[in-house]
This record gives C-alpha cells, structure tokens and sequence, in this order.
C-alpha cells in the first residue's frame, strides 16, 4: 500500500511540473520561440474554457473531476501548481513541524464560498466580470508571470545580450520593456502576496475560499468515484496525513477526508507510513454512514487563530497598496483625443466590440505577452473601474502589424476572438482621424507624410497641398485602425492623426485591386 | 583558375623585368587590360541584379578599391518593411548576399548588415530575404530596433539636424556601403541613396517635424561617407510608397547605379524614376538641398557617367 501511495505524490508532482513549466516558459517567452501551438495549454483553463463556451472542455474537466477528484487544482491549473511551488520554498530548511507537516484541519467555508461562487456568477450574467477577473486562478497566475516574472527574464536576457554583443554574437537582443504598465505589476504584486501569505498560513485556502474555479469542481468532487479514504482498520490516529494536508481537509480523529476540498496531491498518502489511507474506488454511493463528518468536534475548539492572521495580512497587504491605485489612473492615449472628447478604448481585432470584450476577457495578459509589437496594454483607470486589467491597443510607439493574428490566436477565453489574416485585414477596431491643425505641413509647411507612409492600406494617402507640399487624407472605409499613422505621427505632444475606437468593430473595405502593368524601358533617363 | 594561375605565374615572372608593376597589378585586379578612367557614375540596365553588380563593380576598379583586408565594413540596405522582394519594398536580397561575399573575399574582417526598420525588425529581416542572404554570405545582421545601439554624433554642416544618435556598428566601421531600393514615397517623394540614411539614425519622428527634406540632406554631411552608393532599380516602387500595397506598385526596370557621390547618384535615379513616373526635381527637395550643403552636384553634364546595357 505504502509503495503505490508514493508513486502517485510522484505522478502527481511529474504531472504538475509538465503542465505547469511549459505555461510558464510561455508567458515568459517575449521573443515567441516556443511554438505558438502552446496556447493549447490555456484553452484548458476552466474559467476561460467556460466563457469561451468550449462544451467539450468543460464536459472534459468535469468528467475527470467526477473520476478522480480535483487533480485539474494540483496540476493543470498553473496557479495551483504556483501555490504549490510557493508552499515547497516555504519549507525548505524548516522543522517539518513548521514546514511541511504544519498544517490542521479546518471546517469548509461553504455558506462563504458558495454564495460567493453564486455571485460571481450572477455578476457575470449581468455583465459584470470583475469579480472573475479578480478571482480566475488562471488569470492572476498570468499576471504573475506577464508582469513580474517576465520583465525580470527580459532584464536577464538584456544583461546578457549586452554581453554577448561585445563578442559580436547576436544570437540574443536587447528587448525594450513597452508593455509591462503599474496596474499590471499591482494587479500582479498583490495576488503574488496574497497567494505566498495564503500559503503560508492557510495552505490551498485560496483554492477552496475565493477560487471560482476551486468551488466549482468542489461541487463535483464531492462525488468523484476515485478518492482519499482512510482503512480505519489500519489507522492509529498519528495525525501525519492531517498535519501535510495543504487543503486543511483532512480530519484524522474522525478519520474523515473532505473531497470537496482535497485537491488530490497525496501529500497525506505518502506522509503515512501505516498505509493509513489510500486513493482508491470509493463511490459516493457506497459511502458507509460511519465516515460520515461527525457534527461536533470536540479537539478542535482552539481558536482559529490563524484565520485571524491570514485576514489581518492580506487586509494590510492591501491596504498598503491603496495609494498605488490612484496612481494607475495614468493619462490614457486618448489624451490625445480633440480637447473636450473623451474616447473609449481601442479593442484589439477580434474583440468585436467593447462590451462583448469586458464580458469575455479575464485580464491573463496572454495577448499582451505575445503582441509583437507590444501595443496591447492593460490599462489602469484610464478608461475606468470596468475596464481595469484589460489589454487595450495603445499606438503611442508602435502600430498593429497588418499580417498578425497572435492576440486571437492565444486567447483562452476568445475574448479576442482567433482570426484569419484576410479576415484580420478587414476588420476595423477604429478610423484615424485627421486634425489638419495640428499636422506638420499645414503649420510648419514642411514636407511630412510620415503617417501615409506607414498606411498599409493607403486609407491614409497624401493628396496635393501648397506647390510641391502634399498632406494627408483619409479614406475611412479603407482604414482598419491599426495605428501606423498615429504611432509615427511626429506632431507632439499631441499627434495630428490619432485613431478613435469603433465601440462595435466594422468591416472595412479592402484597398481596390490594380493589375499589374509592364514597363518597359530602354534609357536611363540621364 | 587555370588562366588565372597562368597570369599569376606570368605576373611573377613579369614583375622581375617589368618597370610598370603597379599598373600591370591594377590592370590585373580590375581583370581588364585596357586600364580607364574611373568614372564618377555608372549606370548598368538589362541585366539581373548580380550581374549588374559585377559589371558595375568591375568598372569601378573591382571591389579591392573600395574593401582593404582586415577592414570592418558595414552596408546599409533599405529593409523597412515586412515585404517580400517581389514587392520592392527593400533592397534586392540577392545584391545584399552578392556584396556581402564581394566584401569577405576582399580580406574584411567582418561584414555587418542591419537597418533600423519601420515594421518589426525580425519580420523585417526575414520576410525581405535580407537575414538569410547575409548569413549564407559570412555577414553579421544585427539589430537596429533599439536606442541602446545608438550612439550621438554631431553633424556641424547640418542646418536643421545638428546632432543626432546613430548605429553604434556604423560609428565603428572602417568603410560603409549605403544600398538602397529605388522607390516613389510619399513624405520625401523619393526614397533613394540620401533617403536610405534614415535608417541609420534612431530618432526619425524629429525629421519629420523639423523639416523632413531639409534633415535628410543634413544627416548626409555626416563625416563618415559611404564609400560607395549603390542602388537597386531592378525592381522599383513607382507609387504608393514607401511601403506599397500590391505588385501593382512595381515595375521591373532591371537597373543599378553606383556612385560614391550621394547627390550625384540621387539626382541620375531620380531621372531613371522618370522614365515610369513623372517627378519633378523640386519636389524631392533633399537633392538640391544636399547641393546647397556642397555635397555634390545635380547637373550630371559636369560629370563622367558611364553607362553600359547587358
């Protein structure tokens, strides 16, 4: 029994880092050199798979819940995994009394964590997602890794590349950070925080308290048919398993296992050297009433002091970084706009429209990892409260390559929906819009045409001005709002052409056709 | 190899006797016996773009002239957009690869290639053919996307640009080769070899609000020339540039031109422009500006053009 009880804390932690090292390599991955199909990953997430309606994903991870109990938490969820790793480095060099066998059984917050799953939910129905974007296990391990882990593997890499370049090897390069913006590192920062105070305090309580994933599959796995039992026969009541339990499930003076809570990593099994309880077939069906949870428990009357603890840090954790918050309200691009205007944010294509992206999108910072060009941001206040931790397309230094896709491409959630480049070229998320004022030719009546130059369509095309001078004009139905002109615009600091977001996005028209012509010459012409 | 064994055999021998022994090695290099005057331009049509290159090069004194062994050398091509060759929006790939092999068989140390690009550099490099051609010759390509290779410089002719960051290989190099793609554009009318300099600098957005024309003409006089333009006009974007939306956009012309003199080679592309598309000389005003800054002539009268068809 012992044996087979640690091949499966093996298999469990072999499974984890499988799922969890290529996910992270993933967000960290600045210069796209892991192949793209990775994304297949993150379409695993429940939360994602949910809004994206993906039945079969769901149907998938409910079936494997019902099976075998909450493995998805152990291992294919990467903030899980995350905890899990946090919860390992806590330990190392401590009294296993203090490290890994420091934990105690608690009662489930059920009334706290089923009315909250009901409300997100609620929430969501009703179109407001920020609970989710909160709470979605995947997402804040996204913005863990985009926004924390990411910069500091692109600061290592720019180390590096400087070295290397001395000794004319090219093979790594110097990456400019345009992406990474405060809200990012708060949003980032304060999850991270909380997951290591969690952790360290309360085990999984994150799992089984805020996550709505967590409480999700707890309901299923209530009744999953392979689970943790104990062999009363066998068991002396040491309490090892108890003291490992990162779920604070297990109640080994009633020998009882709360598999709505265990999220399957066989801490317990292996911990136990009477092969005391085990994973096995274990129906809820043929649940005999003696294991049933017994209604009081009299050893376990101490006062919970360390909930008190858990809730004093994170209330400090968060209240320290309230005055960061009112700095996230950076100026938005659209600062920009015509005095006296106030525009919304610029979805990238595929969103389809801005409601439809606030529903679906959950803030995973993916799309902002992968964007070649690093114009998608999250955004900070600046387009207000419902918007916070959103990706919007920013073009103050750079524009939307007319050929890419990638933002669609590796959305989980399909917030941004996955396009085809010809589709991609019609779809217009704004139209630059010309304020002749400001443009160079018309106040300095110097040659320009800076933005033209960068219009992949020639939406923007330079028509005759003053003598030889041409300045711009738009063709609106040509324009797909990618932003070459505004990016390039020199005007400061306010740009003479600046894109104004389609709130639905639109289809533009494709740049007429024009045959090829020969041409035929025959001098030089000097 | 067997004749040129037999020539170097002869050289030997005749160097012994010969009184004439410079002459009879340049007329050796330059693999011509009859020994010319250089001319100030030449101008080659109708051939591919290698070819053209050989020919042009070859009436130029071979690229031993221009290359000596050991030397760093740096060229500059047009590689600003996210196009494949067929859509002339960057230098032909094949001349890139043809010069880079020319300039590591004449002894340079090491052959950099880069540009500061307008699309995303690495699909750049990729889709304009330019990053393979200069592995497969022995060159370097580096990057160019980032302030941190840029170093100021000082630029005491310029009127407008007095100063201004440029790529840390080029202020490094021994010579430099600026190879451009002939093209219509839409800001400066003509992109072409003066043009092809706001590739090397970081900061573009300051030339297009201080006077485009006039800061592409003053980043000219910077004191590093090019040893050498040459411009690719096999294929040329005749409108809708400098990025260009369809092979609607080109026409193959199958042309190049070489000059170490920047005005001059601007001034005879522009007439070979002409030949497709109408554009007046007052237009690209960077031309006469780079006159005005003595930086060469645009009366091509004054001088010696040689032009050869294949």
């Amino acid at each position: 029994m012992k044996k087979q009880t640690h091949y499966l804390k093996g298999l469990r932690v072999l499974l984890a880092i499988l799922f969890f090292i290529p996910i992270l390599l993933y967000f960290v991955d600045f210069a796209s050199k892991l192949p793209n199909e990775l994304h297949a990953l993150l379409h695993l997430q429940i939360v994602s798979a949910i809004l994206e309606g993906a039945i079969g994903v769901i149907i998938f991870q409910f079936f494997l819940v019902l099976l075998f109990g909450r493995i998805y938490c152990s291992v294919i969820c990467p903030a899980g995994v995350l905890q899990d790793a946090i919860n390992r480095l806590f330990c190392i060099g401590k009294k296993k009394r203090k490290g890994t066998m420091r934990f105690a059984y608690k009662k489930p917050l059920n009334i706290f964590r089923y009315t909250l799953l009901a409300i997100t939910v609620l929430l969501a129905l009703f179109g407001i997602t920020e609970l989710i974007v909160w709470s979605d296990p995947y997402s804040n391990f996204g913005r863990i890794a985009a926004n924390l882990f990411r910069p500091a593997v692109i600061g290592g890499n720019n180390i590096l590349a400087g070295w290397l370049m001395s000794f004319d090897n090219y093979t790594l390069y110097h990456v400019a950070l345009k992406s990474v913006m405060l809200s990012g590192v708060v949003a980032g920062f304060i999850i991270l925080i909380t997951f290591v105070v969690m952790v360290v305090f309360r085990g999984r309580f994150f799992c089984n308290t805020l996550c709505p994933a967590g409480t999700l599959l707890s309901l299923v796995s209530r009744y999953s048919f392979f689970r943790i039992s104990f062999n009363k026969s066998v068991c002396n009541s040491c309490g090892n398993c108890e003291r490992t339990c990162k779920a604070e499930a297990i109640d080994s003076k009633n020998m009882n296992v709360d598999t709505s809570r265990c999220v399957d990593c066989f801490n317990c099994t292996s911990s136990c050297t009477k092969g005391g309880l085990a994973y096995r077939f274990n129906p809820f069906y043929k649940k005999e009433a003696e294991t049933a949870p017994h209604p009081s428990r009299a050893n376990h009357l101490a006062p919970d002091v360390n909930s008190r603890r858990t809730f004093l840090a994170t209330s400090a954790t968060v209240a320290a970084t309230l005055p960061v918050v009112s700095a996230l309200a950076e100026k938005a691009d659209n600062g920009e706009a015509p005095t006296g205007e106030d525009w919304e944010p610029v979805t990238p294509p595929g969103a389809i429209s801005l409601e439809r992206f606030k529903d679906k999108c959950t803030g995973c910072h993916i799309c902002v990892v992968k964007c070649p060009t690093q114009i998608l941001k999250p955004a900070g206040l600046e387009y207000g409260f419902g918007y916070l931790l959103r990706p919007h397309v920013s073009y103050k230094t750079n524009y939307c390559n007319y050929e890419c896709t990638v933002c669609g491409d590796v959305c989980p959630s399909q917030a941004i929906k996955s396009l085809s480049v010809e589709e991609k070229k019609t779809i217009q998320v704004g139209i630059a819009t010309f304020i002749m004022e400001r443009c160079i030719v018309y106040t300095e009546g110097t040659d320009c045409g800076a933005c033209s130059e960068h219009c992949p369509t020639q939406a923007v095309h330079m028509t005759p001005y003053k003598g030889t001078l041409t300045i711009p004009k738009v063709e609106s139905e040509l324009c797909i709002g990618c932003g070459g002109c505004q990016s390039i615009c020199p005007v400061n600091p306010h740009r003479a052409i600046i894109i104004k977001a389609n709130n639905v996005h639109q289809i533009a028209e494709l740049p007429p056709e024009e045959d090829v012509k020969e041409f035929v010459i025959d001098d030089f012409g000097f | 190899m067997k004749r040129r064994n037999f020539l170097k055999t002869s050289l030997v021998a005749g160097a012994a006797l010969s009184l004439n022994f410079d002459g009879l090695q340049a007329a050796l290099s330059s693999n011509s016996m009859a020994v010319e005057a250089v001319p100030d331009l030449v101008a080659v049509m109708g051939g591919e773009p290698v070819a053209m290159l050989d020919k042009a090069l070859e009436t130029l004194g071979g690229i031993g002239n221009y290359v000596k062994k050991g030397q760093k050398v740096v060229i500059k091509p047009n590689i600003g957009w996210d196009r494949s060759p067929e859509l002339a929006g960057n230098t032909n790939p094949e001349l890139i690869k043809a010069l880079v092999k020319k300039c590591m068989d004449a002894g340079a140390s090491k052959v950099t290639v880069f540009d500061n690009t307008c699309d995303n550099w690495q699909k750049c490099y990729q889709s304009s053919g330019i990053a393979d051609a200069v592995k497969s010759a022995g060159g370097l390509i580096v990057p160019g996307n980032d302030e941190k290779y840029f170093k100021e410089v000082s630029l005491p002719k310029g009127i407008k640009l007095k100063s201004t960051k440029i790529h840390e290989a080029l202020i490094e190099a021994d010579v430099w080769f600026n190879v451009p793609i002939l093209k219509n554009h839409g800001g400066a009318k003509l992109s072409c070899a003066m043009k092809n300099y706001m590739g090397i600098v970081w900061d573009r957005r300051f030339f297009h609000s201080n006077d485009l024309q006039q800061c592409i003409a003053d980043i000219c006089t910077w004191e590093k020339k090019p040893v050498l333009n040459i411009v690719d006009a096999y294929r040329m974007m005749h409108q809708n540039g400098p990025q260009g939306k369809s092979a609607a956009d080109v026409a193959t012309i199958k042309s190049l031109l070489a000059s170490p003199n920047i005005v001059e080679i601007d001034t005879a592309a522009l007439g070979l422009f002409n030949q497709v598309k109408r554009l007046d000389m007052a237009a690209v005003g960077h031309i006469g500006k780079g006159q005005e800054l003595k930086l060469g002539t645009t009366d091509l009268a004054k001088i010696n053009i040689k032009r050869i068809k294949i």
